[in-house]
């Protein structure tokens, strides 16, 4: 029975299964490309602290404060293409200590979405999150590096995780800045 | 209400449904092709959906209503066997037959 209902059905269900194919075809074009784009880390300034934790085990941890700049090319073409509706860019911290052999803390993030502007250029940043360590591993510790990775988020397919080519390793104070009463 | 929608003619002969069928494939095949090349080319996944919706859209106008080109191939049917005199005047017979029986 062929009737206007029974033609619209057809027409709807084609079209559904031609937008699937589309949006594979989308994933497809974009699954086997490489993301990774330079990205140019500069410290300009290291404080390090030591305060309450009250957080952990009532000790006194180490705390750190680093200026930043970075810059990056990351909105370009190669890593905004069309199966990308935002990018979550953060950078962390990687070190070593006596009790853990690697240290992941994340200090800044930005959610950048399509549209915005194309080259992130930053100069003189505060971390957003605090730089904690859970122990006194920051004091003297000679190897810091510090790297931006990004999440993609995409219209269809995988969520990439990129590591960004570049970092900067840093060596942390002897002494801790001593907290002035005035 | 309803036997005024049913008034509404929606039919379409054989041919007449397969061609609708052809025309509205060929239709969004197409604009998935233009919408394809074009959402890479620009970069916009975005326009790829909205040129594929813009020709389920003129698919839509073009077959679901039964446009006179879909009626051209109508079935062509005996004529109506024009009915005998005999019938006519042995039904009447039958029914007067009930009748005599109850």
């Amino acid at each position: 029975m062929n009737t206007v209902l029974s033609r619209a059905n057809s027409l709807f269900a084609f079209s559904l299964s031609v937008m699937a194919a589309l949006t594979f075809g989308c994933f497809i074009t974009t699954a086997f490309k490489d993301r990774r784009v330079p990205v140019d880390i500069r410290v300009s300034k290291v404080m390090l602290k030591n305060v309450d934790d009250f957080t952990g085990p009532r000790e006194r941890s180490d705390l750190g404060f680093i200026t930043f700049d970075v810059s990056a090319d990351i909105l370009h073409r190669p890593v905004f293409d069309w199966n990308v509706k935002q990018l979550f860019l953060y950078l962390s911290a990687e070190y070593a200590t006596k009790s853990n052999a690697l240290n992941q803390v994340v200090l800044w993030d930005k959610i950048v979405l399509r549209g915005e502007n194309t080259k992130l250029n930053l100069r003189d940043m505060k971390s957003k999150y605090f730089f904690f360590d859970d122990g006194n591993g920051l004091r003297a510790n000679k190897n810091i590096t510090l790297t931006l990775s990004w999440n993609v988020v995409p219209n269809a397919g995988i969520l990439p995780l990129v590591a960004g080519r570049g970092y900067v390793s840093l060596p942390f104070p002897d002494s801790y800045e001593v907290a002035r009463s005035y | 209400m309803l036997s005024m929608f049913k008034s509404i003619p929606t039919h379409m002969d054989y041919k007449g449904q397969k061609l609708a069928e052809q025309i509205f494939q060929g239709i969004i095949l197409i604009s998935a092709v233009i919408g394809f090349v074009y959402g890479l080319i620009i970069e916009q996944f975005g326009w790829t959906v909205y040129i594929v919706l813009a020709g389920f859209a003129v698919s839509c106008v073009l077959t679901l209503p039964p446009w006179p080109m879909y009626r051209r191939n109508p079935l062509s049917w005996q004529p109506a066997v024009p009915e005998s005199s005999g019938e006519l005047t042995q039904k009447p017979q039958e029914s007067l037959k009930k009748k005599k029986h109850k």
